[in-house]
């Protein structure tokens, strides 16, 4: 039985790591994070999340 | 006369950059498609509209060679939810960018538009289902005509399962003229009878809703007592029409036993087709369903039964009452009539369907009938009555009889 990545799972991977790498960056004080900038950057990680989970459901 | 068809917006994306949105509309209105990129970029730019519109487009206007749109194709996968969940999130986060950028209009103008175009989206999408399927046209060349007429509350009508998104769209476009009327300071002068008004239908909604309850209540119970009492009577119908008439069979023919075993086996089969839960045949026609009708009886009772059928419908509830109505007029002409021929004539119209059984019997006197003679009170008169039909029985002594049958589709 073949057993394929997890594409959600490696597309959210990369999401949340990237967020946290930011995240970090501007608690090391390399970046200033403003708010406006925070809250688009989580909508855009749930977001491509919810879509990789969507459209990899339609493919199964 | 040459007829000028208007040729239908399609995404041209073998001649485009992105999406083949500009080019598809340039091609549409006959204009070099640089001038809408430029327009778009400038849009882009100068507040995010032209994105989203760019974006709106290449979600609901289809490709060219008849591929159907993006939003037609994600939403018609099975986890569509997630799809638009996490589209909406990225459109969001992309305009939330653009608003911290500077590249906005304003928040009274953007996002009472967003909010309109997608609940614009939605009612668009569920206005262009389906309306719920009409009864297929039957075969006889007399209702096939093609300048049959569309029934315009049916084409207005939506289905079921659109009527949901469209009632949600319908709910954010008017929550979008509301967002932007409140952002511009519009609703302010309505504010103070807005609240009276409020204050007053709470009042009334406090006050009234012991007794609309009660209503509801009554009108709830009411309403299952008498699907009860309808359920009883079908029950009662159809034990009459197959068991009951069976074993007045085997008591007609007790000194045959093969035939008293074939009467017991068919009984049993259709008996426990009735318990499992048969229904008619979808596929199954009226004009079908009537003659499997008649053959029966014609075997069943050794009479004779000639079958005409003007038209034809497919089988649903109704007609589904017509044929066992009619049926058990076939059964009682068979057992009255003396052994001659019987005749039923069918003719399935637009409108409504009758049914003409006939014999040359000697004929009786219906209102001299027995109220506890179930035959003609409830398998015919209450059968055809709860399904919205009617049953009328011409007939008086040695002049034969007719039943007439009628049933509006």
């Amino acid at each position: 039985m073949k057993h394929g990545a997890d594409r959600v799972s490696i597309v959210a991977g990369l999401a949340i790591g990237g967020l946290g790498v930011v995240l970090l960056l501007d608690r090391l004080g390399v970046y200033d994070l403003k708010f406006g900038y925070t809250l688009p950057a989580i909508l855009a990680c749930v977001g491509v999340i919810l879509l990789a989970a969507g459209l990899d459901g339609g493919r199964r | 006369m040459t007829a000028v068809t208007a040729q239908p917006l399609r995404r041209d994306v073998e001649h485009g950059i992105v999406a083949g949105v500009c080019s598809g509309v340039a091609n549409r209105l006959g204009i070099d498609p640089i001038i809408l990129r430029v327009a778009v970029g400038a849009a882009t730019l100068a507040g995010g509209t032209g994105l989203i519109v760019y974006l709106l487009a290449w979600a609901l206007v289809p490709e060219q060679g008849g591929r159907s749109p993006s939003w037609a194709r994600l939403a018609g996968r099975r986890d569509t939810w997630l799809v638009l969940s996490g589209s909406t999130l990225l459109l969001l986060s992309v305009l939330l960018l653009l608003r911290e950028w500077g590249l906005w209009f304003s928040d009274a103008v953007v996002w009472p538009v967003l909010l309109a175009g997608g609940g614009a989206a939605l009612i668009w999408r569920q206005s262009a289902a389906s309306p719920p399927p009409a009864a297929p046209p039957p075969a006889a060349p007399e209702r096939a005509r093609p300048d049959r007429p569309v029934d315009p509350v049916r084409a207005l009508r939506l289905p079921t399962p659109a009527a949901g998104p469209a009632a949600i769209g319908a709910t954010l476009v008017i929550a979008a003229a509301l967002v932007f009327l409140w952002l511009n300071d519009a609703l302010a002068p309505a504010r103070d009878v807005i609240l009276a008004v409020l204050v007053v239908v709470v009042a009334l909604t406090l006050i009234l809703a012991p007794w609309w309850l009660r209503l509801v209540r009554g009108l709830t119970a009411e309403r299952a007592e008498r699907i009860r009492s309808q359920e009883r009577s079908e029950l009662a119908a159809h034990l009459h029409d197959s068991v009951l008439q069976t074993l007045a069979l085997v008591q007609k023919r007790a000194d045959d036993p093969r035939a008293v075993a074939n009467l017991a086996r068919r009984q049993e089969r259709e008996l426990r087709a009735w318990l499992d839960g048969g229904r008619p045949d979808p596929g199954e026609s009226l004009a079908s369903a009537l003659e499997a009708a008649a053959a029966e009886v014609e075997e069943t009772h050794g009479v004779p039964i000639d079958v005409v059928a003007v038209g034809d419908a497919p089988v649903d509830e109704r007609a589904t009452a017509l044929v066992a109505a009619a049926r058990e007029a076939l059964v009682n002409a068979a057992k009255f009539a003396g052994g001659a021929p019987v005749q039923l004539y069918a003719e399935v119209g637009e409108d409504r369907t009758e049914v003409f059984v006939r014999d040359r019997g000697p004929g009786f006197d219906p209102d001299a009938v027995p109220d506890d003679r179930r035959g003609l009170r409830e398998s015919i008169y209450g059968r055809m009555d709860r399904h919205g039909g009617r049953a009328v029985v011409h007939s008086s002594p040695g002049a034969g009889t007719e039943v007439e049958l009628v049933i509006e589709r």
